[in-house]
This record gives C-alpha cells, structure tokens and sequence, in this order.
C-alpha cells in the first residue's frame, strides 16, 4: 500500500486490454478472492511475478485469454501462509480495520469504567439528608487562639510555591451566564455542608483560606466530624453562628447536620432555603457529581461548582486543630500542600467568576446564622 | 481510484473542518454560546472551559481544526492521485494520530471534567470514521496496487511494450 495505490492503479489500467496473448496479468477473480492476490502476485513479497508470467520460469507458456489456467500453475503457488501473517493475506479488510477496532474498543472500555462508579481525582463526598428544623450546635467548641490566624496569615510565598496540585481537580465551570448575587447586589459563594461530614471538615479548611483573602470571618467555632464514619474526628471549623466580611463577596453557608448522632443519622442544625434547595438540586449532580447531592458543595457565584472535597480527609487524620494550622506555612507539607492547594483552586475560581481580586475586604455581610 | 474513497474521506474531513472551526470561533469568542444542552452528562461549555481545553497553550478546538484541514488536504482528489509515497503516509499518520487524541480527549471528558461535549463528540466520530475509512482504502487498494505491480512486471519481462508501466510502478 505503501506503494502508492493510486498511480499504481492508474498506471495498472491499460495494461489490461492490451495483455492479450502476453502475459498472465490477473489472476481469475475466483482464485484471487480464495487466496488472496498478495500471495499470487505482491512483487514485493515474494518472485509471484517472475516466475508466474514466465521471467523464472521460461517453460510455462503465455496463457490465451479465456484459456483456463494452467495446473501447474497452481501447484506453484506457495502454501497460504499461517499465523498474524496469513490473516492479513486471507483478510486484508479486517486486519486493515483492526486498529479502528480497537481504538472503538478503548473508548468503550472508558464509557464503561465510568459508567459503573469510576472517578476522577476528587474524592467522593458524603451523602446530604437535608430537612428538619433548626437545632443545636452540641458538637461545636471554641477555636483556638492562633488557629484562625496560622489560616490567614501563609506567606505568598508558599502559597505560590504550592500552586495548585496538579493531583486534584479544579472547581467546573457550569457555563452559567447569570451569576448567583446576594440581596446586596455582591457576588455569592455558597457553602453546604454538615458538621458530621469529615469530607466538609477538608473542605472548610480550605474555604475558610480562600475566603479570608478576600475578607474576614469572625466568631468560627471549632468541631469534627462524626467519630463513626469513615476519616473520623477530622477536624475543622464549623460556619454555624460565624460572619464574614467584604467589600465584594457575600457569603453564604448552610450546616444541614451537627455531628450528634440521632437514630441512624445527626441531629439536624440548619435547613436549605427553597432558593438554596433549587441550586443544590440543579448543581448538585452530573457532571459535577457522580453522586448527586452530595456535600461539601460550593457554588461559586453559579460560574464553578465544587462538590466533595478537594483533597482526601486522610491527609488531617490524628491531627489536632492546632497541628494542622502550624504546618500551613511548610510549603513541603503533606497537610499544607492539601490545603493550601485547594484554597489556591478556590481562590482563582472566584476571581474567575466575579472578577475580584484577592486583598479587598472591610464591608460586613452576614454568614451562616 | 473507487469514487467512494474519496467521495468519503474528503466529506468526511470536510465535516471535521466545519465542526473543528464553530468550536474555535466559539472559543476565542464565547465559550458559553455552544448550541448545547446542558442536561447532566451532556455540557459542552464544561468542557471547553476546563483546564484541558488548552494543550501547551493552543486551544484544542484549533489544534483540531488544523488537523482537519491537514486531512482535507490529504483526501482531496489530487493527494489520492499523487503517485509519491508521502500522501499515503501521511494521510495514516494523521488519521492515527487523530484517532489516538480521541481516546485520549474521551478520557479527559469522562474522567478529569466529567462532562461530555457533544460537537466534541461528533469531531471524535468523524476522526475514527476517518482513520477507518482511510484503512479500508489502504486495505482495498492494495490488491489492485499488487495485480497491476504484477502484470507490468509480467510485461516489462516479455516486452518492450510494457516498459512504461513497470517503470512507473516502481516505488
């Protein structure tokens, strides 16, 4: 094939009116389909050529047309090859289409893992049972002095050395043209999640970094997720009864759950309003999502949607508030590259979104209450 | 040369270029106005905004176009006449190439995104129907391309009267 085809072809053409008497040029059609004209004729392959129309063998005689082919003939053609080889001599079209086969092959392979539960580098999330009426916070206790500062105050330095893990996956965009905006006219970021969640409690470690680039949390308390599920006692923060503050930005957080067990689930802390329910029901699934209602989930301004975590809750485990707030600094820290990396994600996804820059803050709007 | 062969690839790759161009426009211009439904698994602007739309800075939907009109190229009527070697080669190269981008680009739309975008998808079917269609012709031609390489043999052998044919058909 090599060999281009087409002036092969080309040239080929009038050799067949004028191949009276000459030569033997074709093979009749019924031997060429059984063993393939490769193995009769390929010059290239084999001396079919010569030693078939004479050159080789100078007894046979030209062969009239009509004139059925000679026994001999026959006898001289070599044994079908076997094997790889002999398939593609026998079945030229379908060992041509076999690299099509199995490029078809690979993306149906794909379709499949996804379609029975594989998943990218996100970490899975826990499921949300919103509903319920307002409740206690029980689980909750006072943060830390320094904890909240070790948070805000990491060098530019290591933040821009951290970059953004190339081992997670960043917030999707939703190619939503209208923004979610607050009833004061800033840019919303939305944050559900519960405090029994431990994938929640990663998750808020980075979104309390992000947002406190932006402005100003106050009166964040301190809690865990649940000591029966899986990652247990992360620990976190928890945005129940906390503000924030900024001249751009309003946030907005909802903790459906405390971490107290009632029954087989939590005690319920706070309920979706019909607003909130009708985003998380709209982002809150494919393609964002392989589990649809999920959480964490963050709504970026309706521009990007995180749901899950951005990073494994593994990476805090038996580590105590003030230990993971010390090593957010350490640009070479399993915990800060986690965390800070994340936040990082965050915080271009909202600058991506609503356009502001990390840095301004001031004005007050109100938190999770 | 069967009309089907090139009848077939150039539409085919004339096809490619159409889709390959609207997602370019649309993606130096805007990304969000993809006549597209946004129905869970399918969202193309997802996909044509993520991290993996660009490739070492140049977007995929112009690389793609580019490969459509390298392809255009290589199935128009003169490039399947051409009797140099290079056509074929490169129009398997390409189309290969191609193919492999599409597995590829499928694992990153329902991997790393989790989105598919379906003008996307018609550019990836377009692209194996290419690389196959481009085999079939391989595979087709090729007997004939041996038949005739054999009876010009056979008649430069006993002769004058053949020496065009075989020296043409020499690689």
């Amino acid at each position: 094939m090599a060999k281009a085809p087409s002036g092969s072809e080309r040239n080929a053409r009038p050799v067949r009116p004028n191949s009276t008497g000459a030569s033997a040029p074709r093979a009749p059609k019924n031997q060429s389909k059984q063993s393939g004209p490769s193995k009769q004729s390929g010059p290239s392959k084999q001396s079919g050529p010569s030693k078939q129309s004479g050159q080789g063998g100078q007894s046979r005689p030209a062969r009239q047309p009509g004139q059925p082919r000679p026994a001999m003939a026959r006898r001289n053609t070599p044994p079908p090859a076997s094997g790889i080889a002999g398939f593609r001599k026998r079945h030229p079209m379908v060992a041509a289409l076999v690299p099509v086969a199995l490029v078809v092959l690979a993306v149906v392979a794909l379709v499949v893992v996804k379609a029975t539960g594989g998943s990218g580098g996100t970490p899975p999330a826990s499921k949300a049972t919103a509903g319920g009426s307002a409740a206690t916070s029980a689980g909750t206790s006072a943060l830390a002095g320094g904890v909240l500062a070790d948070v805000t105050s990491v060098s530019p330095t290591t933040l821009s050395a951290i970059g953004e893990p190339s081992a997670t996956t960043a917030p999707m965009a939703t190619g939503a043209k209208a923004a979610l905006t607050a009833s004061n006219g800033k840019p919303e970021i939305l944050f559900v999640g519960a405090e029994y969640c431990p994938f929640c409690a990663a998750e808020r470690w980075s979104v309390v970094q992000a947002l406190s680039r932006f402005g100003t949390f106050s009166g964040l308390s301190a809690t865990h997720s649940s000591t029966s599920d899986v990652y247990p006692n992360t620990q976190t923060f928890s945005f129940y009864g906390a503000t924030y503050t900024s001249t751009s930005l309003d946030f907005t957080s909802v903790e459906l759950e405390t971490n107290q067990a009632s029954g087989d689930s939590y005690t319920t802390l706070q309920t979706l309003t019909s607003a909130e329910d009708a985003l998380f029901s709209k982002y809150d699934k494919a393609p964002y999502t392989t589990q649809p209602g999920s959480i964490p989930f963050l709504d970026i301004d309706n521009k990007y949607i995180r749901v899950g975590a951005g990073y494994s809750p593994q990476v805090l485990q038996g580590l105590s508030l003030q230990q993971i707030a010390a090593q957010l600094n350490d640009k070479n820290s399993t915990v800060a590259i986690a965390i800070d990396g994340e936040a990082n994600r965050i915080a271009a996804a909202i600058t991506a979104a609503t356009g502001v820059q990390p840095g301004s803050s001031t004005a007050t709007t109100a938190a999770g209450s | 040369m069967p009309h089907w062969i090139t009848i077939t690839t150039l539409g085919l790759s004339l096809l490619a270029v159409g889709l390959t161009a609207y997602l370019t426009v649309t993606h130096y211009t805007d990304p969000t106005a993809l006549a597209c439904p946004d129905t869970g698994i399918v969202n193309c602007t997802a996909v044509t905004t993520s991290t993996w739309s660009v490739i070492l800075g140049v977007p995929v939907a112009l690389i793609g176009l580019l490969w459509a009109i390298g392809m255009t190229a290589l199935t128009s009527p003169w490039a399947w006449r051409s009797s140099a070697r290079w056509p074929d080669a490169a129009r398997l190269a390409l189309s290969g190439a191609g193919a492999l981008m599409v597995c590829y680009l499928v694992y990153v739309e329902l991997f790393r995104v989790d989105a598919i975008c379906l003008w996307c998808t018609g550019v990836h079917l377009t692209t194996v129907a290419l690389f196959g269609v481009i085999l079939a012709a391989r595979a087709s031609l090729a007997p004939r391309a041996s038949r005739a390489s054999n009876a010009s043999g056979a008649r430069g052998a006993s002769g004058a009267s053949g020496a065009s044919s075989a020296r043409s058909l020499a690689p």
